[in-house]
Protein backbone atom coordinates (compact mmCIF):
# COMPACT_ATOMS: atom_id res chain seq x y z
CA UNK A 1 0.00 0.00 0.00
CA UNK A 2 2.73 2.34 1.19
CA UNK A 3 4.46 1.39 -1.96
CA UNK A 4 1.17 2.23 -4.37
CA UNK A 5 1.37 5.57 -2.60
CA UNK A 6 4.72 6.25 -2.98
CA UNK A 7 5.34 5.39 -6.70
CA UNK A 8 1.49 7.14 -7.68
CA UNK A 9 2.76 10.34 -5.96
CA UNK A 10 6.16 10.41 -8.06
CA UNK A 11 3.71 9.62 -11.13
CA UNK A 12 1.49 12.58 -10.24
CA UNK A 13 4.73 14.89 -9.95
CA UNK A 14 6.21 13.99 -12.98
CA UNK A 15 2.83 15.03 -15.08
CA UNK A 16 2.57 17.75 -13.73
CA UNK A 17 6.22 18.64 -14.06
CA UNK A 18 5.32 17.96 -18.21
CA UNK A 19 1.78 19.96 -17.73
CA UNK A 20 3.82 23.17 -16.45
CA UNK A 21 6.66 22.87 -18.61
CA UNK A 22 4.00 23.33 -21.55
CA UNK A 23 1.99 26.14 -19.70
CA UNK A 24 5.15 28.14 -19.22
CA UNK A 25 6.27 27.39 -22.70
CA UNK A 26 3.30 29.13 -24.07
CA UNK A 27 2.52 32.00 -21.34
CA UNK A 28 5.71 33.04 -21.81
CA UNK A 29 6.21 33.35 -25.42
CA UNK A 30 2.70 34.42 -25.92
CA UNK A 31 3.19 37.10 -23.17
CA UNK A 32 6.50 38.10 -24.25
CA UNK A 33 5.52 39.47 -27.41
CA UNK A 34 1.62 40.46 -26.43
CA UNK A 35 3.47 44.08 -25.75
CA UNK A 36 4.32 44.57 -29.47
CA UNK A 37 0.73 43.98 -30.51
CA UNK A 38 -0.91 46.51 -32.40
CA UNK A 39 -3.03 47.04 -35.27
CA UNK A 40 0.38 48.06 -37.93
CA UNK A 41 1.74 45.01 -36.19
CA UNK A 42 -1.22 43.00 -38.21
CA UNK A 43 -2.02 45.04 -41.09
CA UNK A 44 1.15 46.18 -42.31
CA UNK A 45 4.24 44.43 -44.18
CA UNK A 46 7.74 44.83 -41.74
CA UNK A 47 9.84 47.86 -42.62
CA UNK A 48 13.11 49.93 -42.27
CA UNK A 49 15.19 46.13 -42.36
CA UNK A 50 12.50 44.43 -40.08
CA UNK A 51 12.40 47.46 -37.31
CA UNK A 52 9.38 48.47 -38.17
CA UNK A 53 6.26 47.83 -39.73
CA UNK A 54 4.12 44.77 -38.85
CA UNK A 55 4.27 41.14 -40.10
CA UNK A 56 0.79 41.04 -42.01
CA UNK A 57 2.54 38.88 -45.20
CA UNK A 58 3.29 35.97 -43.19
CA UNK A 59 0.33 35.67 -40.78
CA UNK A 60 -1.12 35.44 -44.88
CA UNK A 61 1.73 33.26 -45.85
CA UNK A 62 0.97 30.66 -43.04
CA UNK A 63 -2.86 30.38 -43.56
CA UNK A 64 -2.25 29.82 -47.16
CA UNK A 65 0.12 27.13 -46.36
CA UNK A 66 -2.04 25.62 -43.84
CA UNK A 67 -5.08 25.63 -46.23
CA UNK A 68 -3.65 24.42 -49.04
CA UNK A 69 -1.76 21.46 -47.15
CA UNK A 70 -4.78 20.64 -45.65
CA UNK A 71 -6.42 20.61 -48.98
CA UNK A 72 -4.11 17.57 -50.43
CA UNK A 73 -3.51 15.79 -46.83
CA UNK A 74 -6.88 15.45 -46.09
CA UNK A 75 -8.45 13.74 -49.34
CA UNK A 76 -5.15 12.01 -49.15
CA UNK A 77 -5.00 10.84 -45.83
CA UNK A 78 -8.50 9.68 -45.36
CA UNK A 79 -8.56 7.45 -48.70
CA UNK A 80 -5.35 5.91 -47.54
CA UNK A 81 -6.79 5.71 -43.83
CA UNK A 82 -10.22 3.99 -45.20
CA UNK A 83 -8.32 1.69 -47.21
CA UNK A 84 -6.02 0.43 -44.09
CA UNK A 85 -9.19 0.06 -41.95
CA UNK A 86 -12.07 -1.69 -44.44
CA UNK A 87 -9.90 -2.85 -47.45
CA UNK A 88 -6.30 -3.94 -46.79
CA UNK A 89 -7.01 -6.31 -43.71
CA UNK A 90 -4.22 -8.42 -43.24
CA UNK A 91 -2.72 -8.04 -46.94
CA UNK A 92 1.11 -7.87 -47.31
CA UNK A 93 0.27 -4.44 -48.90
CA UNK A 94 -1.81 -3.36 -46.26
CA UNK A 95 1.19 -4.17 -44.00
CA UNK A 96 3.75 -2.49 -45.53
CA UNK A 97 1.64 0.82 -45.75
CA UNK A 98 1.29 0.53 -42.33
CA UNK A 99 5.00 0.32 -41.61
CA UNK A 100 5.66 2.90 -44.20
CA UNK A 101 3.12 5.47 -42.68
CA UNK A 102 4.66 4.46 -39.20
CA UNK A 103 8.25 5.67 -40.50
CA UNK A 104 7.10 8.07 -42.11
CA UNK A 105 6.40 9.67 -39.08
CA UNK A 106 9.16 9.36 -37.50
CA UNK A 107 11.36 11.52 -40.26
CA UNK A 108 12.66 14.51 -38.82
CA UNK A 109 11.44 17.63 -40.72
CA UNK A 110 14.28 18.93 -42.64
CA UNK A 111 14.61 15.58 -44.36
CA UNK A 112 10.85 16.43 -45.57
CA UNK A 113 12.41 19.69 -46.29
CA UNK A 114 15.45 18.40 -48.64
CA UNK A 115 12.69 15.82 -50.48
CA UNK A 116 10.40 18.91 -51.09
CA UNK A 117 13.37 20.66 -52.66
CA UNK A 118 14.42 18.34 -55.19
CA UNK A 119 10.53 16.90 -56.02
CA UNK A 120 8.52 19.51 -56.23
CA UNK A 121 10.73 22.69 -56.39
CA UNK A 122 13.45 20.93 -58.86
CA UNK A 123 11.87 18.16 -60.32
CA UNK A 124 8.30 19.37 -60.50
CA UNK A 125 9.65 22.75 -61.93
CA UNK A 126 7.05 24.58 -58.45
CA UNK A 127 10.46 26.71 -58.08
CA UNK A 128 10.38 27.96 -54.34
CA UNK A 129 6.48 28.50 -54.01
CA UNK A 130 3.21 28.03 -52.06
CA UNK A 131 2.90 24.68 -54.10
CA UNK A 132 5.74 22.66 -53.34
CA UNK A 133 5.81 24.09 -49.35
CA UNK A 134 2.32 22.87 -49.23
CA UNK A 135 2.84 19.61 -50.76
CA UNK A 136 5.85 19.01 -48.20
CA UNK A 137 3.90 19.89 -45.23
CA UNK A 138 0.78 17.97 -47.20
CA UNK A 139 3.50 14.67 -46.77
CA UNK A 140 4.60 15.50 -43.85
CA UNK A 141 1.28 15.42 -42.18
CA UNK A 142 0.03 12.30 -43.93
CA UNK A 143 1.06 9.64 -41.56
CA UNK A 144 -1.08 12.27 -38.73
CA UNK A 145 -3.75 12.03 -40.56
CA UNK A 146 -4.48 8.71 -41.88
CA UNK A 147 -3.78 6.73 -38.56
CA UNK A 148 -5.73 8.69 -37.12
CA UNK A 149 -8.43 7.71 -39.81
CA UNK A 150 -7.51 4.08 -39.49
CA UNK A 151 -7.87 3.80 -35.65
CA UNK A 152 -10.63 5.88 -35.60
CA UNK A 153 -12.46 3.23 -38.02
CA UNK A 154 -10.85 0.39 -36.49
CA UNK A 155 -12.40 1.25 -32.53
CA UNK A 156 -16.05 1.55 -33.99
CA UNK A 157 -17.89 -1.78 -33.05
CA UNK A 158 -18.72 -4.51 -34.88
CA UNK A 159 -22.24 -4.37 -34.13
CA UNK A 160 -22.49 -0.90 -35.84
CA UNK A 161 -21.28 -2.17 -39.32
CA UNK A 162 -23.13 -5.20 -38.87
CA UNK A 163 -26.63 -3.28 -38.20
CA UNK A 164 -25.45 -1.38 -41.78
CA UNK A 165 -24.80 -4.22 -43.31
CA UNK A 166 -27.94 -6.03 -41.88
CA UNK A 167 -30.45 -3.27 -43.39
CA UNK A 168 -29.56 -4.09 -46.80
CA UNK A 169 -25.99 -1.95 -47.22
CA UNK A 170 -23.33 -2.33 -49.44
CA UNK A 171 -19.30 -1.92 -48.22
CA UNK A 172 -19.03 1.59 -49.52
CA UNK A 173 -22.69 2.13 -48.03
CA UNK A 174 -21.67 1.46 -44.71
CA UNK A 175 -17.81 2.77 -44.84
CA UNK A 176 -19.28 6.16 -46.17
CA UNK A 177 -22.95 6.56 -44.96
CA UNK A 178 -22.06 5.20 -41.16
CA UNK A 179 -18.22 4.67 -40.42
CA UNK A 180 -17.12 7.99 -41.64
CA UNK A 181 -20.37 10.40 -39.40
CA UNK A 182 -18.96 7.84 -36.95
CA UNK A 183 -15.74 8.55 -36.93
CA UNK A 184 -15.76 12.00 -37.73
CA UNK A 185 -15.00 14.17 -34.35
CA UNK A 186 -12.06 11.98 -34.36
CA UNK A 187 -10.99 12.61 -37.57
CA UNK A 188 -11.74 15.94 -37.10
CA UNK A 189 -9.62 15.74 -34.00
CA UNK A 190 -6.59 14.51 -35.82
CA UNK A 191 -7.18 16.94 -38.38
CA UNK A 192 -6.78 20.10 -36.38
CA UNK A 193 -3.60 18.36 -34.40
CA UNK A 194 -2.13 18.24 -37.68
CA UNK A 195 -2.58 21.59 -38.58
CA UNK A 196 -1.21 22.81 -35.31
CA UNK A 197 1.97 21.17 -36.60
CA UNK A 198 2.07 22.46 -39.71
CA UNK A 199 1.79 26.21 -39.06
CA UNK A 200 5.02 25.90 -36.76
CA UNK A 201 6.90 23.86 -39.65
CA UNK A 202 9.85 25.87 -40.11
CA UNK A 203 13.09 23.48 -41.88
CA UNK A 204 10.37 22.17 -44.59
CA UNK A 205 9.05 25.58 -45.35
CA UNK A 206 12.30 27.21 -45.32
CA UNK A 207 13.53 24.75 -47.82
CA UNK A 208 10.88 25.18 -50.49
CA UNK A 209 8.60 27.66 -50.05
CA UNK A 210 9.58 30.68 -47.94
CA UNK A 211 11.50 33.85 -48.44
CA UNK A 212 12.92 36.40 -46.14
CA UNK A 213 10.72 39.75 -47.33
CA UNK A 214 7.79 40.42 -49.38
CA UNK A 215 6.82 43.09 -50.01
CA UNK A 216 3.32 42.41 -51.86
CA UNK A 217 1.07 39.59 -51.31
CA UNK A 218 1.68 36.25 -53.03
CA UNK A 219 -0.56 36.06 -56.81
CA UNK A 220 -0.68 32.73 -57.03
CA UNK A 221 0.18 29.36 -55.29
CA UNK A 222 3.33 29.35 -57.81
CA UNK A 223 4.98 32.55 -55.81
CA UNK A 224 6.83 31.75 -52.60
CA UNK A 225 5.45 33.47 -49.38
CA UNK A 226 6.55 34.79 -45.93
CA UNK A 227 5.44 32.36 -43.12
CA UNK A 228 5.28 32.81 -39.45
CA UNK A 229 7.71 30.78 -38.23
CA UNK A 230 10.35 31.62 -41.17
CA UNK A 231 9.95 34.81 -40.10
CA UNK A 232 10.80 34.20 -36.60
CA UNK A 233 14.19 32.07 -38.08
CA UNK A 234 15.35 34.81 -40.53
CA UNK A 235 15.21 37.83 -37.87
CA UNK A 236 16.69 35.62 -35.05
CA UNK A 237 19.80 34.90 -37.33
CA UNK A 238 20.10 37.72 -39.50
CA UNK A 239 19.01 40.95 -37.86
CA UNK A 240 20.79 43.14 -35.30
CA UNK A 241 19.31 43.85 -31.68
CA UNK A 242 16.60 46.69 -33.15
CA UNK A 243 14.90 43.70 -35.51
CA UNK A 244 14.32 41.35 -32.26
CA UNK A 245 11.03 42.70 -31.06
CA UNK A 246 9.32 41.91 -34.18
CA UNK A 247 10.84 38.25 -33.48
CA UNK A 248 8.94 38.23 -30.20
CA UNK A 249 5.84 39.35 -31.71
CA UNK A 250 5.88 36.81 -34.08
CA UNK A 251 6.31 34.50 -31.63
CA UNK A 252 3.23 35.30 -29.93
CA UNK A 253 0.94 35.24 -32.85
CA UNK A 254 2.14 31.52 -33.99
CA UNK A 255 1.58 30.05 -30.30
CA UNK A 256 -1.93 32.03 -30.74
CA UNK A 257 -2.33 30.61 -33.83
CA UNK A 258 -1.16 26.87 -32.35
CA UNK A 259 -3.10 27.86 -28.99
CA UNK A 260 -5.75 28.54 -30.85
CA UNK A 261 -6.09 25.18 -33.03
CA UNK A 262 -4.87 22.57 -29.95
CA UNK A 263 -8.15 24.47 -27.90
CA UNK A 264 -10.82 23.42 -30.84
CA UNK A 265 -9.55 20.15 -30.80
CA UNK A 266 -9.62 19.43 -27.24
CA UNK A 267 -13.44 21.20 -27.35
CA UNK A 268 -14.25 18.86 -29.73
CA UNK A 269 -12.21 15.54 -28.03
CA UNK A 270 -14.45 16.90 -24.99
CA UNK A 271 -17.34 16.74 -26.72
CA UNK A 272 -17.03 13.48 -28.10
CA UNK A 273 -16.80 11.67 -24.82
CA UNK A 274 -19.67 13.38 -23.78
CA UNK A 275 -21.28 12.19 -27.01
CA UNK A 276 -20.66 8.10 -26.01
CA UNK B 1 -43.77 -30.70 -37.67
CA UNK B 2 -43.53 -27.10 -38.10
CA UNK B 3 -46.57 -25.47 -40.33
CA UNK B 4 -45.39 -22.89 -43.06
CA UNK B 5 -42.04 -23.16 -42.40
CA UNK B 6 -40.27 -19.49 -43.96
CA UNK B 7 -36.79 -20.66 -43.13
CA UNK B 8 -35.69 -24.13 -43.90
CA UNK B 9 -32.44 -25.46 -42.43
CA UNK B 10 -30.72 -28.37 -43.62
CA UNK B 11 -27.79 -30.56 -43.19
CA UNK B 12 -26.22 -26.97 -42.35
CA UNK B 13 -22.52 -26.64 -41.06
CA UNK B 14 -20.52 -23.76 -40.61
CA UNK B 15 -16.80 -23.65 -40.02
CA UNK B 16 -14.55 -21.00 -38.74
CA UNK B 17 -11.68 -22.45 -40.45
CA UNK B 18 -11.41 -26.01 -39.26
CA UNK B 19 -13.50 -26.13 -36.39
CA UNK B 20 -16.99 -26.39 -36.59
CA UNK B 21 -19.29 -23.65 -34.98
CA UNK B 22 -22.52 -25.58 -35.85
CA UNK B 23 -22.78 -28.70 -36.83
CA UNK B 24 -25.49 -30.55 -39.15
CA UNK B 25 -28.40 -28.69 -38.22
CA UNK B 26 -31.62 -29.65 -39.22
CA UNK B 27 -34.64 -26.62 -38.24
CA UNK B 28 -37.81 -25.02 -39.70
CA UNK B 29 -38.64 -21.88 -38.59
CA UNK B 30 -42.37 -21.53 -38.27
CA UNK B 31 -44.11 -18.55 -39.85
CA UNK B 32 -45.29 -16.05 -37.30
CA UNK B 33 -43.79 -17.92 -34.08
CA UNK B 34 -41.22 -16.79 -32.14
CA UNK B 35 -38.39 -19.10 -32.04
CA UNK B 36 -35.83 -19.00 -29.26
CA UNK B 37 -32.20 -20.54 -29.73
CA UNK B 38 -30.51 -21.53 -26.25
CA UNK B 39 -27.70 -23.20 -24.87
CA UNK B 40 -24.58 -21.51 -22.94
CA UNK B 41 -22.04 -19.65 -23.89
CA UNK B 42 -20.17 -21.24 -27.08
CA UNK B 43 -22.73 -23.46 -28.06
CA UNK B 44 -23.26 -21.90 -31.78
CA UNK B 45 -26.29 -20.45 -31.49
CA UNK B 46 -25.25 -16.64 -32.32
CA UNK B 47 -23.53 -18.46 -35.54
CA UNK B 48 -26.77 -20.68 -36.16
CA UNK B 49 -28.65 -17.20 -36.12
CA UNK B 50 -25.80 -14.98 -38.36
CA UNK B 51 -25.91 -17.65 -40.80
CA UNK B 52 -29.31 -17.04 -41.22
CA UNK B 53 -29.07 -13.58 -42.60
CA UNK B 54 -25.40 -14.22 -43.99
CA UNK B 55 -23.76 -11.87 -41.40
CA UNK B 56 -20.63 -13.92 -41.07
CA UNK B 57 -19.57 -13.40 -44.74
CA UNK B 58 -17.21 -10.79 -43.40
CA UNK B 59 -15.39 -13.01 -41.76
CA UNK B 60 -12.71 -14.39 -44.01
CA UNK B 61 -12.05 -18.03 -42.84
CA UNK B 62 -15.98 -18.71 -42.25
CA UNK B 63 -17.60 -21.29 -44.63
CA UNK B 64 -20.47 -23.26 -45.12
CA UNK B 65 -22.00 -26.78 -46.05
CA UNK B 66 -25.35 -27.99 -46.30
CA UNK B 67 -28.50 -25.23 -47.32
CA UNK B 68 -30.36 -22.59 -45.63
CA UNK B 69 -34.04 -21.95 -47.13
CA UNK B 70 -35.49 -18.47 -47.16
CA UNK B 71 -39.15 -18.98 -49.17
CA UNK B 72 -37.54 -22.13 -50.69
CA UNK B 73 -34.30 -20.47 -51.90
CA UNK B 74 -31.11 -21.41 -50.88
CA UNK B 75 -29.51 -18.03 -49.76
CA UNK B 76 -26.26 -19.54 -49.86
CA UNK B 77 -26.31 -19.51 -53.13
CA UNK B 78 -24.19 -18.05 -56.13
CA UNK B 79 -26.13 -15.03 -57.24
CA UNK B 80 -28.28 -14.21 -54.51
CA UNK B 81 -28.84 -10.12 -54.02
CA UNK B 82 -27.77 -9.77 -50.46
CA UNK B 83 -29.00 -6.50 -50.55
CA UNK B 84 -32.83 -7.72 -51.43
CA UNK B 85 -32.12 -10.38 -49.05
CA UNK B 86 -30.95 -8.11 -45.78
CA UNK B 87 -34.15 -6.73 -46.66
CA UNK B 88 -36.33 -9.51 -45.84
CA UNK B 89 -34.53 -10.64 -42.97
CA UNK B 90 -33.92 -8.18 -40.14
CA UNK B 91 -31.79 -8.00 -37.28
CA UNK B 92 -30.91 -6.27 -34.22
CA UNK B 93 -28.09 -6.92 -31.64
CA UNK B 94 -27.09 -7.24 -28.39
CA UNK B 95 -26.16 -3.65 -27.89
CA UNK B 96 -28.30 -0.95 -29.00
CA UNK B 97 -26.54 0.65 -32.18
CA UNK B 98 -28.35 4.15 -33.31
CA UNK B 99 -25.85 5.77 -36.12
CA UNK B 100 -24.56 8.90 -35.62
CA UNK B 101 -27.54 10.53 -36.96
CA UNK B 102 -31.23 12.08 -36.13
CA UNK B 103 -33.84 9.49 -35.34
CA UNK B 104 -35.40 10.37 -38.22
CA UNK B 105 -32.46 9.62 -40.24
CA UNK B 106 -31.78 6.39 -38.14
CA UNK B 107 -35.06 4.74 -39.03
CA UNK B 108 -34.61 6.68 -43.12
CA UNK B 109 -31.54 4.77 -43.41
CA UNK B 110 -32.01 1.43 -44.47
CA UNK B 111 -35.75 2.65 -46.60
CA UNK B 112 -33.56 5.24 -48.72
CA UNK B 113 -31.23 2.39 -49.39
CA UNK B 114 -33.82 0.60 -51.30
CA UNK B 115 -34.92 3.77 -53.16
CA UNK B 116 -37.44 5.18 -51.32
CA UNK B 117 -37.21 9.29 -52.07
CA UNK B 118 -40.32 11.12 -51.69
CA UNK B 119 -40.49 12.94 -48.01
CA UNK B 120 -44.07 11.76 -47.38
CA UNK B 121 -43.53 8.38 -48.20
CA UNK B 122 -40.54 8.27 -45.48
CA UNK B 123 -42.73 10.70 -42.82
CA UNK B 124 -44.95 7.31 -42.94
CA UNK B 125 -42.50 4.81 -42.34
CA UNK B 126 -40.89 6.53 -39.66
CA UNK B 127 -44.38 7.23 -37.78
CA UNK B 128 -45.38 3.33 -38.47
CA UNK B 129 -41.98 1.82 -37.71
CA UNK B 130 -41.71 3.80 -34.68
CA UNK B 131 -45.06 3.48 -33.37
CA UNK B 132 -44.66 -0.59 -34.11
CA UNK B 133 -41.78 -0.24 -32.12
CA UNK B 134 -44.01 1.42 -29.41
CA UNK B 135 -41.22 4.17 -29.37
CA UNK B 136 -42.92 6.50 -31.19
CA UNK B 137 -45.03 8.81 -28.25
CA UNK B 138 -41.88 9.10 -26.75
CA UNK B 139 -39.62 10.67 -29.72
CA UNK B 140 -42.25 12.42 -31.63
CA UNK B 141 -41.44 15.75 -30.62
CA UNK B 142 -37.33 14.78 -31.03
CA UNK B 143 -37.05 13.40 -34.41
CA UNK B 144 -34.65 15.71 -35.64
CA UNK B 145 -32.40 15.10 -32.76
CA UNK B 146 -29.02 12.77 -32.74
CA UNK B 147 -30.69 9.00 -31.59
CA UNK B 148 -27.48 8.88 -29.45
CA UNK B 149 -29.04 11.28 -26.91
CA UNK B 150 -32.01 8.30 -26.32
CA UNK B 151 -31.97 5.99 -23.25
CA UNK B 152 -30.53 1.98 -23.90
CA UNK B 153 -34.01 0.92 -23.86
CA UNK B 154 -35.31 3.82 -26.24
CA UNK B 155 -31.87 2.94 -28.59
CA UNK B 156 -32.84 -0.38 -28.80
CA UNK B 157 -36.39 0.15 -29.59
CA UNK B 158 -35.14 2.63 -32.64
CA UNK B 159 -32.96 -0.22 -33.85
CA UNK B 160 -36.16 -2.44 -33.74
CA UNK B 161 -37.90 0.27 -35.74
CA UNK B 162 -35.58 0.94 -38.07
CA UNK B 163 -34.80 -3.08 -38.81
CA UNK B 164 -39.00 -2.59 -39.20
CA UNK B 165 -38.25 -0.03 -41.74
CA UNK B 166 -37.46 -1.95 -44.55
CA UNK B 167 -40.20 -3.70 -44.41
CA UNK B 168 -38.77 -7.31 -43.39
CA UNK B 169 -40.10 -10.61 -43.02
CA UNK B 170 -38.25 -12.45 -40.33
CA UNK B 171 -36.71 -10.22 -37.66
CA UNK B 172 -33.44 -12.11 -36.00
CA UNK B 173 -32.56 -11.08 -32.73
CA UNK B 174 -29.44 -11.53 -31.09
CA UNK B 175 -29.38 -11.23 -27.43
CA UNK B 176 -31.23 -8.44 -27.52
CA UNK B 177 -31.91 -7.19 -24.06
CA UNK B 178 -28.80 -8.26 -22.35
CA UNK B 179 -27.04 -5.06 -22.51
CA UNK B 180 -30.82 -3.64 -20.65
CA UNK B 181 -32.52 -2.92 -17.10
CA UNK B 182 -35.11 -5.30 -15.89
CA UNK B 183 -37.51 -2.37 -17.22
CA UNK B 184 -35.97 -1.74 -20.62
CA UNK B 185 -36.13 -5.91 -21.21
CA UNK B 186 -39.69 -6.27 -20.51
CA UNK B 187 -40.59 -3.58 -22.61
CA UNK B 188 -38.66 -5.24 -25.82
CA UNK B 189 -40.49 -8.55 -24.85
CA UNK B 190 -43.72 -6.97 -24.62
CA UNK B 191 -42.56 -5.38 -27.92
CA UNK B 192 -41.05 -8.84 -29.41
CA UNK B 193 -45.11 -10.43 -28.59
CA UNK B 194 -46.64 -7.94 -30.32
CA UNK B 195 -44.95 -7.92 -33.32
CA UNK B 196 -44.91 -11.84 -34.15
CA UNK B 197 -48.56 -11.07 -35.12
CA UNK B 198 -46.66 -9.60 -38.26
CA UNK B 199 -43.03 -11.04 -38.55
CA UNK B 200 -41.46 -13.69 -38.24
CA UNK B 201 -39.08 -13.72 -34.65
CA UNK B 202 -35.62 -16.20 -34.11
CA UNK B 203 -34.23 -14.76 -30.50
CA UNK B 204 -30.85 -15.80 -29.20
CA UNK B 205 -31.14 -15.12 -25.60
CA UNK B 206 -28.80 -16.48 -22.84
CA UNK B 207 -31.93 -15.59 -20.40
CA UNK B 208 -33.73 -18.90 -19.77
CA UNK B 209 -36.98 -17.10 -18.46
CA UNK B 210 -37.10 -15.05 -21.12
CA UNK B 211 -36.71 -18.09 -23.66
CA UNK B 212 -39.44 -19.52 -21.88
CA UNK B 213 -41.53 -16.40 -21.59
CA UNK B 214 -42.08 -15.52 -25.14
CA UNK B 215 -40.87 -18.35 -26.92
CA UNK B 216 -43.42 -20.27 -28.86
CA UNK B 217 -40.39 -22.71 -30.18
CA UNK B 218 -37.47 -23.57 -28.43
CA UNK B 219 -34.18 -24.91 -30.05
CA UNK B 220 -31.51 -26.07 -27.51
CA UNK B 221 -28.02 -25.91 -29.02
CA UNK B 222 -25.20 -27.47 -26.96
CA UNK B 223 -21.07 -27.40 -28.32
CA UNK B 224 -22.22 -26.76 -31.67
CA UNK B 225 -25.21 -29.60 -31.91
CA UNK B 226 -28.54 -29.35 -32.12
CA UNK B 227 -29.84 -31.21 -29.37
CA UNK B 228 -33.51 -30.63 -29.15
CA UNK B 229 -36.31 -28.53 -30.78
CA UNK B 230 -39.96 -28.43 -29.91
CA UNK B 231 -42.77 -26.24 -28.51
CA UNK B 232 -41.52 -24.54 -25.77
CA UNK B 233 -44.08 -25.54 -23.03
CA UNK B 234 -43.26 -29.34 -24.61
CA UNK B 235 -39.49 -28.89 -23.97
CA UNK B 236 -40.10 -27.10 -20.71
CA UNK B 237 -42.53 -30.01 -19.10
CA UNK B 238 -40.80 -33.08 -20.44
CA UNK B 239 -37.18 -32.56 -22.05
CA UNK B 240 -36.12 -35.46 -23.97
CA UNK B 241 -32.72 -34.84 -23.59
CA UNK B 242 -30.80 -35.56 -20.69
CA UNK B 243 -28.43 -32.29 -21.56
CA UNK B 244 -31.25 -30.09 -22.02
CA UNK B 245 -32.69 -31.29 -18.79
CA UNK B 246 -29.59 -30.22 -17.19
CA UNK B 247 -29.63 -27.11 -18.87
CA UNK B 248 -33.11 -25.89 -18.26
CA UNK B 249 -32.11 -27.37 -14.42
CA UNK B 250 -28.71 -24.98 -13.80
CA UNK B 251 -26.72 -27.94 -13.94
CA UNK B 252 -24.97 -26.49 -17.18
CA UNK B 253 -24.54 -23.23 -17.89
Amino acid sequence: MKRDLIISTVFRIISYFAFLVVVFIFLTTIIDGLQYFSWEFFTQSPSKGMTAGGVFPAIIGSIYMLLLSLLFAIPIGLMTGIYLSEYGGNSKLAELLLTAITSLAGVPSVVFGLFGLAMFSIAFGFRTSILSGSLTLAIMTLPVISSSVHEALNSIPRDIRESAYALGAKKTEVIFKVLIPYAKLRVLTAILIGGGRIIGETAPVLLTGAIFYATRMPDSVMDPTMTLPTHIYYITMAYGDKAQWMAKGTISVLMLFVLIIYSIAFVIRGRMQKIK
Amino acid sequence: MIENPVIRVKNFTGYYGEKAGVKDINVDFGKNKITAIIGPSGCGKSTLLRSINRMNDNIPVYRTEGEILFEGQNINERGVDLTKFRKKVGMVFQRPTPFPMSIYDNITFGPKLHGIKRKSQLDEIVETSLRQASLFDEVKDDLKKSAWGLSGGQQQRLCIARALAVDPEVILLDEPTSALDPIATKHIENLVEELVAKYTIIIVTHNLAQAVRISDYMLFMFQGDLIEYGKTSDIVKQPKDPKTEEYLTGKIS
